[in-house]
């Protein structure tokens, strides 16, 4: 069995439509800056650094000369993961679990140094598939309609996703969109790619987030209200999205399931008190709730139907607010764990649910959307 | 007490200015076959993958997402993979995630695995020229050539270093690369020769820089267990860390001293309990971009006095014939495909410890170096392997 890791140090800043006149890295430097204060650390603490983001993204070639300082890294052994920030997370949970390190952050950042439009397309071979011009939303667009084709989900079962998240993110008051919106509103707006409609997706945000983490002697002395990783696991899917069953996320599913035997977990709809998922569009998180198993293949729609995954339900799904409220892409899938993270401290303010002892965090890392896309599973659990 | 993680496999794929020959998956494939074929794996023995490249130098964003089938499968398999950039050092610091995570007790075979194509990219120095800052910096047109020329220029001014020096390092190097099948150039050169190459950079010519190279390399990492099921001599990990130095150009001290990588290496010495590394050390593999940086690194590393770099060469301490040959693949100053130039110099002093280096074999390796840099001079990754477990 292998090292117990806790996460001890959380920060995040707020999410907005704009970075003002700050660059990507600054970003990092606030959530890193917000962290340690959290755990009540300074950067000599820390023993290292782990950062993300894609440099296509970020319009800079070694984008981590940057941002490995701006978390602290100077001087430190540092890395960087070109993925989301949920990946930083893993790797610095190997680093903890091997015993080789006590005290590591994670940051990550989302920016708009660049079209993500046209960013996403140059992740796709240039001799077959790019000329076709996919990219992030038009490949999840795929994945949606194959999904809804597939097991008859209705654009009403769609939208109530959106009003669900747009409704939690109203009280969350780091939330790049903070505005509840009707089904109606939702129905309405304009269709952007089908089945996708304007409001099915997420915005463009900016901001970043960043997390402590410390092996189970520090975080005991660090912390007194440590949040464990009981469970771990990523998984990538593949790349060809005409050789694949684009209708489910398999990924989500074998990170998840060997998430869940890491943390003795057997009926995640059960043993779960809330889950923070990356709904990157309101079809996503339905398809994630099949992949994560609280819900028989084809049966996510009945989980939104008698509101299952609302605030009051069962299970509440994205208290946050989710993606579809704050989507600094890079930092989305991080700012999952972040979320279940203060939801396990008791901290999450007027989105808490009450009780909460055991929460999933699911952060998704794909460039090209639905094309090799991975999926990080973690479990949380409180002190 | 960390676990014990050895490397059972090293697989360096063939390399040129553009392997035109293969598709990009192709060219991950032919050192990922050659990597499990060593090891006597199938590609559903591999437990996760860290896969490193530099984007911006293959003109394919995320190419280990077109690469992923390449990687034994691991995307139809929903297998984990992990993307590690971290510029110059991605090869080092792909090798050092797949060394941490077998450490964890996640995985028992992790396949550790790092390509480019610097043949796709029209000029590898605009692109990296993007690395430094847009509105203090990058007018200075600064890129790897410019940095390395300040190095030698300072090293020249403060140590009395000389172009017959950088010449002597070149002529070494690609001595060396005429028996590695993997290098990239592979011509005899003369001091003489050398010194009629074309000026780049003052004072560097064109023999003290290296090519711009496509290639790939694959490395496999096994929990202790599986290494002495699957190897009779494996190379074990008995030292490993990075450091991070500051990211201006203005504000780095001293150019003729590499201070931060002299930092890493006692971190890592400690671990691998070495005293005296041009005593222990039976070969190094460097990363020698330019003919300057091999000095520079041997005085960092402790190979000598701060100064004396030149001496060592002019003295043929690390020729083949040494007593501490330095890049016996004929380093980076042969070979540069870049992201993967890191995780070579591993599989090179892995297959050093392993006694599987062909015409390059130094006799009796029994501890081993790589190291690499990246950013502008400011990262640093080294990994010591021993034939023996910590």
């Amino acid at each position: 069995m292998t090292a117990r890791v806790a996460i001890v140090g959380i920060g995040q800043t707020a999410l907005t439509g704009s970075a003002g006149d700050r660059l990507y890295h600054e970003l990092d430097y606030e959530a890193a800056r917000l962290a340690l204060a959290d755990a009540g650390l300074d950067r000599g603490d820390l023993d290292t650094v782990v950062c993300s983001g894609w440099d296509a993204v970020d319009g800079r070639t070694i984008s981590d000369m940057h941002t490995a300082m701006s978390a602290g890294g100077y001087l430190k052994d540092s890395a960087h993961v070109g993925e989301d920030g949920i990946m930083a997370l893993a790797y610095a949970y190997l680093r903890l679990a091997a015993g080789l390190f006590d005290v590591a952050l994670v940051s990550a950042h989302g920016h708009q140094e660049s079209s993500f439009e046209t960013v996403s397309n140059v992740v796709f071979d240039p001799l077959f598939t790019r000329p076709l011009g996919p990219s992030h939303l038009v490949s999840l667009a795929l994945q949606a309609s194959a999904y809804a084709q597939k097991h008859h989900i209705s654009e009403e079962q769609a939208s109530a996703v959106v009003v669900k998240n747009r409704g939690n993110g109203a009280g969350n008051p780091r939330a790049h969109i903070q505005q509840p919106v009707s089904a109606d509103e939702v129905l309405a707006s304009d269709r952007v790619c089908y089945p996708l409609r304007a409001l099915h997706c997420p915005p463009q945000s900016v901001g970043g987030v960043a997390i402590v983490l410390a092996s189970e002697d520090a975080a005991r002395r660090i912390s007194n209200k440590p949040v464990w990783i009981t469970g771990i696991s990523w998984a990538i899917d593949s790349y060809d999205l005409g050789s694949k069953d684009v209708s489910r996320p398999g990924s989500l599913a074998a990170a998840a399931g060997k998430a869940y035997r890491m943390a003795g977990i057997g009926d995640p709809a059960k043993d779960l008190d809330l889950a923070e998922v990356h709904d990157i569009t309101a079809y996503h998180e339905l398809m994630a709730y099949e992949a994560l198993g609280l819900a028989p293949e084809g049966g996510a729609g009945r989980l939104v139907d008698e509101g299952v995954t609302g605030m009051g339900g069962a299970l509440p799904v994205n208290p946050s607010g989710g993606v579809l409220c704050a989507n600094p892409y890079g930092a989305a899938g991080l700012i999952r764990a972040a979320e279940a993270a203060l939801q396990l401290r008791g901290e999450a303010g007027q989105r808490q649910v009450s009780g909460a002892r055991r929460a999933l965090a699911h952060g998704m890392s794909a460039p090209s959307g639905a094309a090799a896309r991975t999926d990080c599973a973690l479990i949380l659990e409180g002190g | 007490m960390p676990r014990r993680v050895a490397i059972v496999a090293a697989a360096p794929t063939r390399t040129s200015s553009h392997r035109t020959d293969v598709t990009y998956p192709e060219l991950v494939y032919e050192a990922v076959s050659a990597a499990l074929e060593q090891a006597g794996l199938q590609p559903g023995d591999i437990d996760a993958v860290a896969y490193g490249s530099m984007d911006p130098f293959d003109g394919v964003f995320a190419p280990e997402r077109w690469n992923v089938e390449a990687c034994a499968g691991a995307g139809a398999a929903h297998r984990p993979l992990m993307k590690i950039t971290t510029g110059g050092t991605t090869g080092g610091s792909t090798a050092l995630a797949g060394y941490y995570h077998v450490a964890s007790g996640m995985f028992d075979a992790v396949l550790a695995v790092a390509s480019q194509r610097v043949g796709e990219t029209l000029e590898a120095q605009l692109v990296l020229n993007t690395a430094v800052d847009p509105v203090y910096e990058r007018w200075s047109g600064v890129g790897a050539i410019t940095v390395a020329a300040l190095q030698a220029a300072r090293h020249f001014w403060r140590y009395g270093t000389t172009e017959e020096d950088l010449a002597l390092i070149s002529v070494k190097n690609y001595e060396n690369a005429r028996s590695n099948p993997y290098a990239h150039l592979m011509r005899m050169l003369t001091v003489e020769d050398a010194l009629n190459t074309r000026l780049v950079s003052w004072p560097l010519r064109l023999s003290d820089c290296c090519p711009s190279s496509d290639g790939a390399c694959a490395i496999i990492f096994a929990s202790e267990e599986r290494a002495r099921a699957l190897s009779d001599r494996p190379a074990w990990v008995i030292g490993a860390g990075q450091i991070t130095d500051n990211y201006w150009i203005g504000d780095r001290p001293w150019y003729e001293h590499w201070d931060s990588l002299s930092m890493l290496a006692r971190r890592v010495y400690r671990q691998a309990k070495i005293a005296d590394p041009l005593a222990e050390l039976d070969v190094a593999e460097l990363y020698n971009a330019f003919s300057i940086q091999e000095i520079i690194e041997y005085e960092a590393l402790g190979f000598c006095e701060k100064g004396k770099g030149a001496e060592l060469i002019r003295n043929g301490v690390t020729t083949m014939q040494g007593q501490l040959p330095v890049c016996p693949s004929g380093g980076v100053l042969c070979t540069n495909p870049i992201g993967a130039s890191g995780l070579i110099r591993v599989a090179e002093a892995a297959l050093q410890v392993m006694g599987k280096a062909e015409k390059r074999q130094v006799p009796g390796v029994r501890k081993a170096l790589a190291h690499s840099w990246g950013a502008t001079i400011g990262f640093h990754t080294l990994m010591v392997l021993g034939s023996e477990p910590p």
